[in-house]
């Protein structure tokens, strides 16, 4: 057991050398999660920014505009041209461009005799959400422009809206999804890492080295997959280290977290030693081992968040590592799983590490 | 120290050895002579237990099959290539491999062995920036540390400088003059003419002339390269 730790030392020392290795295990992960984290953040709780357009200006479309400035919902940027309200939503610095159409106060006077008032709204395919709640509010401020302030009140259907305070199962910010995202993002860089180091190892003949020593070669591997564990392990507490103290992510068990990232260490060690079985030279492994990975990451939650996944694509991320490995490190944050959901994740990723641990070490033998 | 009986290794159809045997003993130096393709590297993969035989054996210092972990601590190896870790130190490099053996002290040892292949200076810079000559040097040096009785060199001088080559064999013949068995590979006939007590010459997985230089050299005529080019032909081998 010395030899296997004095071996899984020295590869720690390796990986903490190659700046390259060490960046993309450790500081490229909090990065990644930082930038996700910003980006949802801004997603959430923000008023919509809306380009309008009056094609002629009168004391009614003015009114209508107004209603819209002062409503909460909106923040309303005044379009000159049709051209300019275009370019502001392709350059996605509007999700809609609203048209109030040039007869809007004798359409609007038409209403209460059964005429309708009509709106354009144009808004960006890729904010069809949005747009829904854009058309939706239309029809509620221009039901107030026909009918006045007094009339708003009346309304067919009370629904009853408030905000459910959530015991648990609620991210407490955008970083809380982020950070647990990063964890992919650690997982893919310490496991490339690892596996293009062992690529390395048999190339420059160091292997043999390490054979001809009276380590087994059972030991060696054991001595590989023990770094890449302790790598992964450090990766991950690095990252939830960071989001704890600094952007609000609340661990809710720390006993589950470290049964939760002992179990993705382990199943990421299983996945190294399968990609070092796969691929026997370092190109090989940093290139088409990078392209798995990366792909694997991506189905996995490393890019679109779990949670933003539309279901066929949740189902399919099954079949990615990364996924379980996000799920736990949700679980023991923001999801605040207890032992009845967090058992199927963490089999998943034993099950994983043992199965790449045994066919990986066989393919690295037989290779070596 | 080192025995080698009768080793026979296929790899599919390739009768890669074909019941080669030979042994090297204490103080002695035993040149592995033998074209590209001869069965070289597959017989010095066998002897470190890398490779099991089909059948034969080889037995370490009387204790047995280098395939026992316990075996190979009596064998030092320094491989054809470089088999050093660039991104750490000459230093971190001999001491690693110290500590893989359990050498006591391992970083004192590093250090003794640094001085003895005259790259103490060095000791803290990492091997990424060595010459081809320091490399082959440090190469050697990872073979000593933990003092084994019997060393395997694979081309210890491949591609180097002749100061480096004189230093590599000086420390060769001071190895073998404290009683270590070498056996040594090497294209180069002059150097094997002065470093090697015996030569063993390998073709196509079998021994085909074993003898002190001075025995080929007589059976042949010339110098060794006549007497090698005599027994393994002119043409080129791929």
């Amino acid at each position: 057991m010395r030899a296997v730790l004095v071996l899984a030392a020295k590869d720690l020392r390796v990986l903490l050398r190659d700046r390259a290795a060490a960046f993309f295990t450790f500081a490229f992960p909090v990065a990644i999660a930082l930038l996700f984290g910003y980006v949802f953040s801004g997603t959430t709780g923000e008023p919509l920014q809306v380009a309008v357009l009056v094609e002629r200006d009168s004391p009614a479309a003015r009114a209508f505009v107004g209603m819209m400035e002062s409503d909460g919902a909106f923040a309303v940027v005044r379009a000159a041209t049709r051209e300019e309200g275009e370019s502001l939503v392709r350059g996605t610095e509007a999700i809609a461009l609203v048209t109030v159409p040039s007869d809007w106060e004798e359409r609007l006077a038409g209403v209460r005799a059964g005429g309708s008032a009509g709106l354009r709204v144009e808004f960006d395919p890729a904010r069809r959400a949005e747009g829904g709640l854009l058309v939706g509010k239309m029809h509620e401020l221009g039901f107030r422009a026909a009918f006045g302030e007094a009339a708003s009140a009346w309304k067919p259907v009370a629904v009853d809206a408030s905000e459910l305070a959530m015991e648990r199962g609620v991210p407490a910010n955008s970083f809380a999804i982020s950070f647990s995202q990063g964890v992919a993002w650690a997982l893919f860089g310490a496991v490339l890492s690892f596996c293009a180091g062992i690529a390395e190892e048999r190339q420059r003949g160091t292997l043999v080295r390490l054979l001809v020593s009276p380590m087994r070669p059972a030991s060696i591997l054991l001595g590989k997959a023990v770094a890449c564990f302790l790598a992964c392990m450090a990766a991950e507490w690095l990252l939830v280290a960071v989001g704890a103290a600094f952007f609000g992510v609340s661990v809710s068990s720390w006993a589950w977290l470290a049964v939760a990232s002992a179990a993705t260490a382990f199943g990421f060690s299983g996945v190294m030693m399968l990609l070092a079985g796969g691929f026997r030279t370092q190109g090989g492994a940093q290139g088409a081992g990078r392209a798995v990975l990366l792909v694997l990451a991506m189905l996995g939650g490393g890019t679109v968040p779990l949670v933003f996944m539309p279901g066929f694509l949740r189902t399919l991320s099954d079949v990615s590592p990364f996924k379980w490995a996000v799920l736990v490190a949700e679980g023991c944050t923001w999801r605040a799983w207890g032992a009845a959901e967090m058992w199927m994740p963490l089999a998943a990723l034993v099950v994983i590490g043992a199965v790449g641990l045994a066919s990986g070490a066989a393919l690295v033998r037989r290779t070596a | 120290m080192i025995e080698v009986r009768s080793i026979r290794k296929s790899f599919g159809r390739i009768q890669a050895l074909d019941g080669i045997g030979f042994s090297a003993h204490r103080g002695e130096v035993l040149g592995l002579l033998g074209p590209n393709g001869a069965g070289k590297s597959t017989c010095i993969a066998v002897c470190t237990g890398m490779i099991a035989p089909d059948s034969g054996s080889v037995s370490i210092g009387g204790r047995g099959s280098p395939r026992d972990p316990e075996v190979r601590r009596l064998l030092g190896v320094a491989p054809q290539q470089m088999a050093l870790y660039e991104s750490l130190t000459a230093r971190e490099n001999l001491a690693f491999f110290g500590r893989l053996y359990g050498v006591a002290d391992p970083v004192r040892r590093a250090d003794e062995l640094l001085d003895a292949v005259g790259l103490l200076p060095r000791a803290r810079d990492r091997v990424g920036g060595f010459s081809g000559g320091m490399q082959r040097r440090l190469n050697l040096a990872a073979a000593l540390v933990h003092d084994p009785p019997v060393l395997l060199l694979d081309e210890p001088t491949a591609g180097v400088d002749p100061q480096s080559r004189g230093a590599i064999l000086e420390t060769v013949g001071r190895l073998a003059a404290e009683g270590r068995a070498i056996i040594y590979t090497t294209h180069y006939m002059e150097e094997a003419q002065r470093t090697c007590s015996r030569v063993v010459v390998m073709d196509h997985g079998r021994a085909i002339a074993e003898g002190t230089v001075q025995d080929l050299r007589a059976a042949h005529g010339g110098d060794l390269e006549s007497a090698f080019l005599a027994l393994t032909g002119r043409e080129i081998r791929d």
